[in-house]
């Protein structure tokens, strides 16, 4: 097959599943529950025993308390991300915290919270 | 003996069929409400990485080219073209294609580069195009060798790999629930190869099967798909990012700095690249094998069971 028809058909290919997937309502975040939260952090840590669950008051993201420790649950499209806070690097701005996880396949979320809610957060996770 | 021998790109002459299919299982999961779900960024992912594994096959096809054009000079043996050796070829190349697959999910270094097909947590057409850029590095054109040095032309061997790709697309689907008994019986199909992309415990390390589902039923290695536990898409530890860089070369990154951490013994680096996945000289990570451990001893009814014999 010809190179420039190749990549015709790859690009228009990729650009017209994008826009169709968006225009049809999947680009839209996954909004997490406490049981919800809960189940994704056991999903990938199913040793681990839950002691609070903190959930945004956006929905996209939760802190999860654990005897192992704090971590985050995270909306990852329609699906969940998580990881340990222990090793990750923190830093706040005026609506967000920004979290720097030392893992090339997650290197970072943006958290947006309120003030009390940044509050809230630093506190829990100072407890553990 | 045969010097120059030509057969199709039929990878390429594919990628018109992987856009309509991939159209027709969006139609059908938005008319019927059920058969798989998709997300823009992760579908996006997926189809830039299938564009990148084409790119790179481009740019460096001709190392594995090479490779066999130089085993075709030393080899005595000359099969030469006929329907059935291209047959025998599809089906010993399908053998091949078992082997490397489970060298992919036994052996770290291969596992790095084959990973980012099972990073995705959706399991549609387009998971099947997320393939990798960095096979070439893994060296596992070896494998291949034999069947050059029995008198495979290189060629036909290319044209029966694209073709065991092109087979293994549709069955990236959950739109197709179970096939008729017999073509489950010896055929890789959707529910088998969906068992193959579940990080279930149960699931790990379970049906390399390309085409023929036979290899894992004679190398022990099959699973069945239960309908009691529903594949879990993804990996371990699932990706945060859609970044096709970090994708492609996450598990490189950390293996690499797996490798070069202060304080190890040269056994224990060389264990970080080419033990199987999970590995640590700590014992700080799992394996498959722990993850299965681990989880019989939180449900010991499941002993015995399909994935815990």
């Amino acid at each position: 097959m010809p190179l420039s028809i190749l990549l015709i058909l790859v690009g228009g290919g990729i650009g017209g599943i994008a826009l169709l997937l968006h225009f049809l309502g999947k680009s839209q975040p996954v909004v997490l529950t406490d049981n919800t939260a809960r189940a994704a952090w056991l999903r990938l840590f199913p040793e681990d025993t839950i002691t609070n669950v903190t959930v945004s008051d956006s929905g996209l993201a939760a802190l999860i308390v654990t005897d192992q420790g704090p971590g985050l649950v995270w909306s990852f499209g329609i699906d969940t991300v998580a990881r340990p806070l222990g090793d990750a690097e923190i830093t706040e701005s005026k609506k967000r915290l920004k979290i720097r996880f030392p893992d090339f396949s997650a290197p970072r979320a943006l958290i947006t919270l309120s003030e009390t809610e940044r509050t809230d957060w630093r506190q829990k996770m100072a407890q553990t | 003996m045969t010097e120059t021998l030509h057969y199709p790109d039929v990878v390429q002459w594919a990628v018109p069929l992987f856009v309509i299919a991939v159209l027709a299982e969006i139609a059908w999961i938005i008319i019927r409400k059920r058969g798989g779900r998709y997300e823009t960024r992760d579908a996006v992912t997926s189809l830039v990485m299938g564009a990148g594994s084409v790119a790179v096959g481009i740019a460096m096809g001709f190392i594995a080219w090479g490779f066999f054009m130089l085993l075709w000079q030393i080899t005595p043996l000359d099969l030469g073209s006929s329907w059935w050796v291209v047959v025998l070829c599809f089906v010993l190349d399908d053998l091949r294609y078992y082997w490397v697959h489970r060298f992919g999910h036994r052996v770290r270094w291969v596992w790095a580069s084959h990973v980012n097909h099972h990073s995705s947590q959706h399991y549609n057409l387009t998971t099947a195009l997320r393939q990798t850029w960095t096979g070439t590095f893994t060296m596992m054109m070896i494998v291949r060798a034999p069947l050059v040095l029995l008198g495979f032309h290189p060629a036909m061997i290319l044209f029966v790999g694209g073709l065991n790709l092109i087979y293994q697309f549709w069955i990236h689907t959950e739109a197709i629930t179970k096939l008729p008994r017999w073509f489950e019986k010896v055929m890789n199909t959707p529910s088998h190869h969906r068992v193959h992309h579940g990080r279930n415990a149960r699931y790990l390390d379970a049906n390399y099967a390309g085409v023929l589902i036979i290899w894992d039923k004679m190398f022990g290695t099959f699973v069945p798909e239960l309908d009691k536990e529903k594949p879990d898409y993804g990996l371990v530890y699932n990706l945060g990012t859609f970044n096709p860089l970090r994708v492609a070369f996450h598990e490189w990154v950390g293996l690499l700095r797996d490798v070069f951490q202060p304080g190890l013994t040269l056994k224990e680096r060389f264990k970080y690249a080419f033990a199987p996945p999970g590995y640590s000289h700590d014992g700080s990570r799992d394996t498959s094998e722990t993850i299965k451990s681990k989880h019989l001893l939180r449900n010991p009814s499941d002993k015995g069971t399909p994935g815990f014999n």
